[in-house]
């Protein structure tokens, strides 16, 4: 280094600052994040070694229970122990695998929940596409129009008039969309502008632009109509749903009812209309002071007792409706706390510039406030999902009955520990990929605050 | 506002239980007819009588029973939907007619064959509460229990019998509590308790998944009685008919030697008069039961005779057994010194 001056061109020495010194080489890096962390004094240091071998212990534990005693191959219990005293008996669980994520629902038709999985997958994926427009569209028709499909696709059989003429719907409906995003992904333009950029009616008025696409739907829909008529899936009868696949159906219609009933429900009780208020608030106390096993067997117990002999509700269908009602129950007060979160002068001001109730929900206050309860919905439906075990108790075959059946059958005879633990690992992934995908929403939704 | 929601809800009950009308106008084997399949209770699962397979299908004795029946009727053994209920709701089931029949280890008592509108129509399995210790306890009656601890499952009538039987032979049994099978035969195995309680059949199913099942042995003391059956709705004698003599068939072929392997060649050769009426080659016994004639051949041809039933969920040769000894016990057939029996099919 120099210790001349550097002057400028007039002769005026010029200030340059040394260059600051690097930070001791124990305060950066690895090192001096484990100094900070984990042995800041004497009590930070016991404390990291005592949890180090808590875990570690605990580690080794797992490692010899689950691999060093596992066992794979075997074609009962009394196999699985040949050689080990307690061998953990994973070979159950290869069996049984498929009951777990079924339920009882024929090798055969297995590929209809797969189909219908996959069909809800590429309804919802472009949602997460930039150049897909339509998407509140999309999103929307996947909660509304998906379950009349999937529906036909679970239960299968007859379809009576209803039926016949819903399931062509949806499945125009799902063909359109595709076809949307592919254009809109190649092109720019969505399948609307399409139509009605090649039938012509590009340059006319904005009601007539509207016929085209009538058409082509009704053209698309009795074609499908006529197809499909004489094609008719077997019927599965919900007795023989089961495992992971009958836990998701119950805990999705449950979740997706939940949000919309919620709101409405929330919005009711806020209401200055004394009969909508006085329905709305019996409803949700009557329902959130109730627990949600008590609901279950009320639905599925009580409640045939007052219909008339010989008339028979469908389990499944009684479990789900009481499943919905407590969801929207709870959900309601989640709502109504973000709707009392955001300030009196939002209300004032979208009333000012002259909008009716509805809008000022809409536009103002439930785009704030359902932001600001991202994590207690989320918190809520994870809450769901893990109730609907529930149903077990109500000898339904979800992911937790079906587990537990394993022990039952003379070839597994007692084997409970390894199901169990494997269901806890489904139940886990799924928690906590929701959770996950609740705070890339927060941060998504979230960008104005950390401007 | 608690009076009136309570009036208005008692009001409710009483206008829709009003508005039940009979709905039995027909006769439950024709509804079952029209169906095309029977609906047969059976619990949430229990080893040998009625349990789940890993391809997802429902097996075990008191399975075999509805497919009896519909083997029977139809000649289809598969032309069943098997409804699996929680023992709280089991009567209600029934009684409301969501199910056509029940075949669920349910032990035949005075109360519930005369106060529920239900009926009992046969015994199929003897059971009676027994107890299980470690053999090298070197206990050999469940009089030498006093002062035990023993592991017994919560609210089952298993739990009232073990007070009954200490109380009676004043043994100061301490009852140790459970609501989870698996957990209190764990907490068996590892000394949690000096014995465990439970009806035989269950605790040979317990015994046969231990690691060690040669060092445990079951006391040959019985402190209850749990005889265990089918039971129909209260009314339709035809259908209780149809369910009773099913179950008799079972045991009357395996009587008259009639396997499901030699059932077709008896038929077409019978080796006495009684094999003959039974398998409807002679005489017009199906007549009162609304049958076919061969109904009593497709019930054997399609699910065995009791011998076989019994050696497939309940004994020790087969891999879906729980290993219950048959021999010396009240299952064994009549003419071996047990309680199965049939009256004669004349």
């Amino acid at each position: 280094m120099s210790d001349v001056p550097t002057r400028d061109a007039d002769g005026m020495i010029v200030f340059r600052p040394k260059p600051s010194e690097p930070p001791p080489p124990n305060t950066t890096g690895v090192i001096g994040w484990l100094r900070f962390n984990l042995f800041n004094g004497i009590f930070s240091t016991l404390a990291t070694l005592i949890g180090l071998a808590a875990l570690i212990y605990v580690f080794l534990a797992f490692y010899d229970w689950a691999f060093v005693k596992g066992v794979w191959e075997a074609q009962n219990r009394q196999e699985c122990r040949l050689g080990k005293e307690w061998g953990t008996c994973w070979a159950g669980v290869e069996f049984w695998f498929s009951r777990f994520i079924y339920g009882r629902y024929p090798d055969a038709e297995m590929w209809r929940i797969n189909l219908a999985a996959l069909v809800l997958v590429l309804w919802m994926a472009p949602l997460w596409i930039p150049r897909v427009t339509a998407k509140s569209v999309i999103g929307l028709s996947a909660v509304l129009v998906f379950p009349f499909l999937a529906g036909y696709m679970f239960l299968g059989g007859e379809r009576n008039l209803f039926m016949a003429a819903v399931v062509p719907v949806t499945m125009v409906w799902f063909v359109a969309t595709m076809a949307h995003v592919v254009l809109c992904v190649l092109t720019g333009y969505g399948l609307g502008r399409w139509i009605i950029h090649l039938t012509g009616f590009g340059n006319r008025s904005d009601r007539a632009a509207k016929y085209p696409l009538m058409a082509a739907a009704a053209v698309a829909w009795l074609l499908v109509l006529f197809a499909i008529r004489d094609w008719t899936l077997v019927e599965v009868g919900t007795n023989r749903w089961g495992g992971l696949f009958l836990t998701t159906v119950i805990s999705g219609i449950g979740i997706a009812s939940a949000l919309p009933s919620g709101i409405v429900l929330a919005l009711g009780r806020r209401s200055k209309m004394p009969i909508i208020r006085v329905l709305c608030i019996g409803f949700i106390e009557l329902f959130r002071s109730v627990p949600l096993i008590t609901i279950l067997f009320m639905a599925t117990t009580m409640f045939p007792l007052f219909l008339p002999e010989g008339l028979v509700f469908n389990k499944l269908a009684s479990a789900i409706v009481a499943v919905c009602l407590f969801a929207a129950a709870y959900m309601a007060e989640t709502v109504r706390g973000g709707l009392q979160a955001i300030p009196k002068g939002q209300y004032e001001a979208a009333e000012a510039v002259g909008l009716g109730y509805w809008k000022v929900m809409g536009l103002i206050v439930l785009p704030q406030a359902l932001k600001l309860m991202i994590p207690n919905i989320v918190g809520n439906f994870i809450g769901l999902f893990k109730d609907t075990t529930l149903v077990s108790i109500i000898g339904l075959y979800d992911l937790l009955g079906m587990v537990k059946a394993v022990s039952h059958d003379p070839q597994w005879i007692g084997l409970h520990h390894e199901p169990l633990f494997t269901a806890a690992l489904m139940f886990f992934l799924a928690c906590f990929a929701m959770s996950k995908y609740s705070q890339y929403l927060e941060r998504k939704l979230g960008a104005g605050d950390r401007r | 506002m608690k009076k009136i929601l309570l009036g208005m809800s008692v009001g409710l009950a009483a206008a829709l239980g009003l508005a039940a009308v009979p709905a039995f106008a027909e006769s439950t084997l024709e509804t079952v007819k029209k169906r095309g399949h029977l609906r047969c209770q059976i619990g949430t699962p229990s080893p040998g009588f009625y349990n789940l397979k890993a391809d997802g299908s429902w097996a075990g004795s008191d399975v075999a029973i509805c497919r009896a029946v519909a083997a029977a009727i139809f000649n289809d053994p598969n032309a069943v939907e098997f409804q699996s209920v929680t023992a709280t709701v089991r009567f209600t089931a029934l009684a409301n007619g969501e199910s056509d029949m029940l075949s669920r280890t349910t032990t035949w008592t005075l109360y519930r064959d005369t106060q529920l509108g239900l009926t009992f129509t046969a015994v199929n399995f003897y059971d009676g509460q027994g107890f299980m210790v470690p053999k090298d306890a070197g206990i050999a009656s469940a009089h030498e229990l006093a002062g035990a601890t023993v592991c017994v499952l919560a609210g089952t009538t298993t739990e009232l019998n073990l007070t009954d039987f200490s109380r009676s032979n004043n043994l100061d049994i301490q009852p140790v509590v459970f609501e989870d099978r698996n957990v209190r035969d764990e907490t068996y195995l590892s000394g949690g308790c000096d014995a465990v309680t439970n009806d035989k059949s269950g605790l040979a199913a317990s015994k046969a998944g231990f690691p060690d099942p040669g060092s445990h042995t079951i006391l040959p003391e019985t402190i209850s009685k749990e005889p265990l059956g089918p039971m129909t709705r209260k009314g339709d004698g035809q259908w209780y008919d149809i369910v009773r003599w099913t179950v008799f068939a079972l045991i009357n072929a395996e009587e008259l030697g009639i396997t499901q392997a030699n059932v077709d060649e008896m038929a077409a050769n019978p080796p006495s008069p009684e094999v003959a009426r039974m398998l409807g080659v002679e005489g017009e016994l199906h007549v009162g039961l609304g049958l076919e004639k061969s109904w009593a051949h497709q019930v054997i041809k399609h699910v065995g005779n009791y011998g076989e039933i019994y050696g497939q969920y309940m004994g020790d040769k087969s891999p879906d057994g729980i290993g219950i000894a048959r021999e010396g016990s009240p299952n064994a057939l009549w003419t071996k010194g047990g309680l199965i029996y049939s009256p004669p099919f004349r």
